[in-house]
């Protein structure tokens, strides 16, 4: 079906599919690889050429996040932990598992991928995992109600940093913000809580965000940091902002003018602002699974955000700020795509991080595929 | 879970209906889960009423009363949360104050021959936070800005009296005497794993470090998540289950009854010890009973007391007296509100350091450093000369920090750290990292062997520690009730206590910090001034505490130390000599206990579990005088007789502690199985369900 908007979205390729549902991916920030899971118990590492290996989990492989550097992948998995997997520096020793069959990757060397470590402590499925923008720290979430934070140390050792038990329902997923050391989880209790390390104490939830009337299933930081989407069961993906009155806003003393500004960890815990939806976007006809915010490649504005989910249609928003006084958003649906993964939910929906690929995206669904798209002006509209 | 695991450390039960004392008389219900997974009480004969709260229950269920989640799990606790089983749970329905005035009445009428000795035991922490609460309680009600802080010591003599007066409960005690039983054992059995571990071999596996079992929230923890780490658990009983055997099987038997003749209330700062006295362990088949029959928290004693109309508020005769030391060899008084310096969470960990300083041939030095934050601290003692370390041990509070001794024990005595499908995980990932270390040219010992591994670690669930256990009473800051906003500054309506407002306790953090465009009832969270920072209050509360626990009873300190009231409810409670004199004819101050309870019964959303961090506590772990408040003082007389007063209570107390294991374990060949059947536990793993659920998404 064409799609509609100035732009279009075109099928660049189709991954080697899983055999059971897909369920989430991460392109490697550094290196052309995408690694993708799913309930088949597999991880697929697959490189933008060619194809890939797996590595085999006891459990379904709910998600997967690489760290900044590229270097490490952490899963999160149904055995309720959190594994670490880095590749083997050496080939000095071949050591045949028969699990792990990992092999060559492009990029990256030749290097067989092992799991150095896995980060118990969850009680019950773990169902999401994050790197924060440092690499520093680690967050994962669980069905347990719980959000667990680790310090990364050295020798794939890892410190408890905090257990956030705020959420009274199962935790969905987990966000790092783009450059603060502020967490977001998003819940089955339809809430969306935010998190800042207390310097002389522990991680705490310092706000939360309540709007959506079912499940969040996931939440994607503005590439400038100002900003937050979430995706929900309620077929809505909404966009949230800290904003506090403006401060040369006096000459209209009545209307006090909010102004969206950047978080920050002093800002957002003893600011005199709040975190307010800014905008609604509810033109899925389904449950909303994911929600990507990339750069986009326009050069303005806030990037594009992409979302997709069990009406198995991907959308594509281009997100400016308001030319008027005005907080609230009004992002543009500039592409779309229609049963992207045939009659399937896609579960998953992620921006390329790196470079000069800033208009391609993958998409990872029900029917075990991982595909990769690419954002196209379309050849009828002009260009934006 | 996280434990609570909580909340966030912990909440206290919440009494939503407002009757709870008819729906807990008689066993005769039933707990049912319905397709939601609520769980209904039932009476198994005709119908309870029907919480006006539950209007959409299922029909099956709508015959019983909906349960708070906490009255059947707890989830209170973050070392438990969601793991109890089913049976647990009901054991645990079954203590609560209710049951504690359901027996006292039937006591009552029971003919002679089946009256039985109704006893209480009350540990230390609750006595601190009852103190807490009412100096507290007494600064806010009072003009002046100075009162004399209210003493454990006061607070034990006040209780007593309760119990005497309005319950009939002649034998009420406090439980330092059982934990000084239990250090005693603790440190037999110390020497016993160090003397093993010296061994090496087979016979050093799982000796040390030695980690302290008087958290029962973390043996709960242990035995469900982290079997690897049971063997390093202390076998010594805890206080409270030291407390049972002495009540059962010295105290009962000296005045006449056999153990299932005597029922046994104790009195504890944490949900958790309802669970530990539930324990096939510590049950007594031979007479059928338990050695703790029923567990109170705090706040459930402060309830039972305002179900009776007793103002603890009210001073009672003779509160300020000395204790009088039991002259007669025969008496069966225990010495009374011991201190053992170090922690208030039972100062496992110095009473070892202590022993090892006092055993020691040449001089140790103690020195301790503050890791991450209080609630983990490393203490270290070296050679005096040659700065050998001889011992390391640390103290290691709440859930996140349990993790990384977990961790670090596990990796430093190379058990594996998991069970199950996580366990074979681990396998494989231990080999890998084993393959990586192995070429970065070393273990974990990067230090060449400087970095000595843990001797033995007091850890406790609980951020803070005991003082800050779940069954504490909630803080009390200056004037909550008049602006209709809590102590956490959440806004309430104080008149339904028990109704949670859903909305304005989540949306908290985003409404005070506000003001651009606020929403009514953050206006009044921020004229009222109070903090917004909902766990700083629970911080300081929880200073507070731990200050009135190091309180020293005796009439001089109360006569010069005076509590510097804050009115702004955010610093910590300082005491500090003023030399005024202490007015024991004080009005009493009614209400202070309704406002107490006001703050208990308004409590949110029982999975939340604050991240609260304890207190530094001071001088009470630095140094050898630790254990007493930091009271500048010109050291008077009075403190001279004090610190005599103290040794003479401890060569009491050691005297009786010889008298009991000698009355109980004797002196033969059985001795020693003796004192480990009365004072030694075991642990028992636990099969986790973790994977057995069908979870798709």
């Amino acid at each position: 079906m064409a799609a509609q908007g100035t732009h279009e979205v075109q099928p660049l390729a189709d991954l080697e599919s899983h055999s059971d549902r897909a369920w989430n991916l991460a392109w490697n920030p550094k290196h052309p690889l995408i690694a993708s899971c799913s309930a088949d118990k597999t991880v697929r590492l697959s490189s933008y050429a060619s194809s890939s290996g797996n590595t085999l989990a006891p459990k379904t492989v709910r998600a997967v996040a690489w760290s900044p550097s590229g270097k490490t992948l952490a899963t999160a998995s149904f055995d309720s932990n959190v594994g670490i997997w880095e590749q083997e520096q050496d080939e000095d020793e071949d050591d045949e598992d028969g699990d792990v069959d990992m092999t060559g990757q492009k990029g990256l060397g030749n290097g067989e991928w092992e799991c150095i470590g896995t980060l118990e402590g969850h009680e019950t499925e773990c169902k999401s995992v994050a790197y924060s923008s440092t690499g520093t720290l680690l967050a994962s979430c669980s069905r347990d109600k719980s959000v667990w934070i680790w310090e990364v140390q050295p020798d794939a050792e890892f410190e408890c940093m905090g257990v956030l038990l705020e959420h009274s329902q199962d935790v969905k997923c987990v966000a790092w913000h783009p450059h603060e050391e502020i967490l977001a989880s998003g819940s089955y209790d339809d809430t969306i809580k935010l998190y800042v390390d207390d310097p002389s104490d522990d991680w705490y939830c310092f706000t939360t965000l309540k709007g959506h009337e079912s499940t969040v299933w996931s939440i994607a930081w503005s590439p400038c940091g100002r900003y937050l989407a979430s995706a929900s069961d309620d077929k809505t993906v909404r966009i949230w902002a800290y904003a506090a009155a403006a401060s040369d806003g006096g000459a209209d003393s009545k209307n006090k003018v909010l102004q969206v500004k950047p978080p920050s960890v002093i800002s957002s815990s003893q600011g005199d602002g709040r975190w307010v939806q800014v905008a609604v976007l509810d033109s899925h006809e389904r449950s909303v699974y994911s929600v990507s915010w990339g750069k986009g490649n326009n050069g303005s504005g806030l990037g594009w955000l992409a979302s997709a989910g069990g009406d198995g249609t991907i959308r594509v928003w281009d997100v400016q700020e308001s030319e008027d006084s005005s907080i609230a958003l009004n992002p543009k649906l500039i592409a779309s795509y229609p049963e992207a993964h045939g009659v399937f939910d896609v579960n998953c929906v992620s921006w390329n991080p790196r470079a000069g690929m800033e208009d391609v995206f993958a998409t990872a669904a029900d029917d075990g595929s991982v595909k990769i798209w690419r954002i196209n002006p379309s050849k009828e509209a002009g260009s934006d | 879970m996280a434990f609570s695991g909580a909340l966030a450390c912990i909440k206290p039960v919440e009494q939503t209906d407002k009757k709870p004392e008819e729906k807990y008389v008689g066993a005769k219900t039933e707990i049912v889960v319905d397709s939601s997974g609520s769980y209904y009480e039932v009476a198994s004969e005709g119908a309870v009423q029907l919480n006006n709260t539950s209007a959409q229950i299922d029909n099956e269920a709508s015959t019983g009363t909906k349960l708070e989640q906490a009255q059947i799990s707890l989830n209170d606790c973050l070392a438990c949360s969601g793991c109890i089983t089913s049976a647990e749970s009901i054991l645990i329905t079954l203590q609560s104050h209710a049951e504690v005035f359901t027996f006292l009445d039937s006591n009552k009428d029971a003919t002679e021959g089946t009256k039985k000795l109704p006893v209480l035991s009350i540990a230390p922490q609750p006595l601190a936070s009852l103190a807490a609460s009412l100096t507290a309680s007494a600064c806010s009600s009072s003009s002046s800005s100075a009162a004399p802080p209210i003493t454990p010591h006061q607070v034990l003599r006040r209780v007593q009296a309760f119990c005497r007066e309005a319950l009939g409960i002649a034998h009420v005690f406090d439980t330092t005497f059982a934990r000084h039983l239990a250090l005693r054992e603790h440190l037999l059995e110390f020497e016993e794993r160090k003397a093993k571990d010296k061994l090496g071999g087979e016979a050093a596996q799982g000796q040390l470090p030695m980690l302290a079992s008087a958290c029962p929230g973390w043996i709960c923890y242990a035995e469900k998540a982290h079997s690897e780490m049971l063997p390093f658990i202390s076998r010594t009983k805890s206080p409270q289950q030291v407390m049972g055997t002495l009540v059962k099987e010295w105290v009962g038997k000296h005045a006449g009854f056999t153990p299932d003749k005597v029922y046994h209330v104790s009195v504890m700062p944490c949900y958790d010890k309802k669970l530990e006295a539930s324990r096939q362990d510590f049950y007594n088949d031979v007479y059928s009973t338990r050695d703790v029959d029923c567990v109170i928290t705090t706040g459930e004693l402060e309830l039972m007391m305002r179900e009776k109309g007793w103002d603890l508020a009210q001073p009672v005769p003779g509160e300020l007296d000395e204790e009088a030391e039991a002259v007669n060899a025969e008496s069966t008084a225990l010495p009374e509100l011991i201190q053992h310096a170090g922690s208030s969470s039972g100062s496992y960990l110095m009473s070892i350091i202590e022993h090892l300083q006092r055993e020691s041939a040449v001089p140790l030095t103690l020195s301790s450093k503050i890791m991450r934050n209080a609630d983990y601290e490393e203490f270290t003692l070296t050679v005096a000369g040659s700065g050998k370390t001889v011992f390391k041990g640390a103290k290691c509070y709440g859930f996140r920090n349990l993790q990384n001794v977990v961790r670090k024990v596990g990796r430093e005595r190379g058990v594996r750290t998991a069970g199950g499908a996580a366990g074979r995980l681990a396998g494989r990932a231990g080999a890998g990292v084993g393959r990586r270390l192995k070429k970065a040219g070393g273990g974990g010992d990067d230090d060449g062997g400087k970095d000595k591994q843990y001797d033995y670690v007091e850890v406790m669930a609980c951020p803070g520690g005991c003082v800050n256990g779940g069954g504490q009473l909630k803080p009390v800051l200056p004037k909550p009730q008049e602006s209709g906003v809590d102590e956490e500054g959440y806004p309430r309506d104080w008149v339904q206590t028990g109704v949670v407002l859903p909305e304005t306790e989540t949306e908290m953090g985003a409404t005070t910090a506000l003001r651009a465009d606020v929403d009514p009832p953050s206006v009044a969270a921020i004229e009222s001034g109070v903090v917004t920072n909902a766990k700083w209050g629970d911080k300081d509360w929880t200073r507070r505490v731990e200050a009135a626990y190091w309180l020293d009873g005796s009439l001089e300190s109360m006569g010069q130390a005076g509590v510097q009231c804050d009115e702004e409810g955010s610093g910590a409670a300082e005491i500090k000599m003023n030399g005024g004199p202490h007015d024991p004819d004080a009005p009493p101050r009614t209400g202070t206990i309704s406002s107490t309870r006001q703050v208990i019964n308004d409590n949110g959303g029982l999975d939340t579990l604050r991240a609260m961090g304890g207190g530094r506590e001071g001088p009470t772990v630095s140094g050898r005088t630790g254990g007493r408040l930091n009271v500048k003082s010109d050291a008077t007389s009075a403190e001279r007789r004090r610190s005599a007063q103290r040794v003479r209570k401890q060569r009491w107390a050691e005297k009786l502690a010889d008298r009991v294991l000698k009355e109980l374990c004797g002196s033969d060949n059985d001795a020693v199985k003796n004192r480990h059947r009365f004072f030694r536990t075991e642990y028992h793993a636990v099969e986790s369900d973790v994977g057995g659920l069908a979870v798709k998404w």
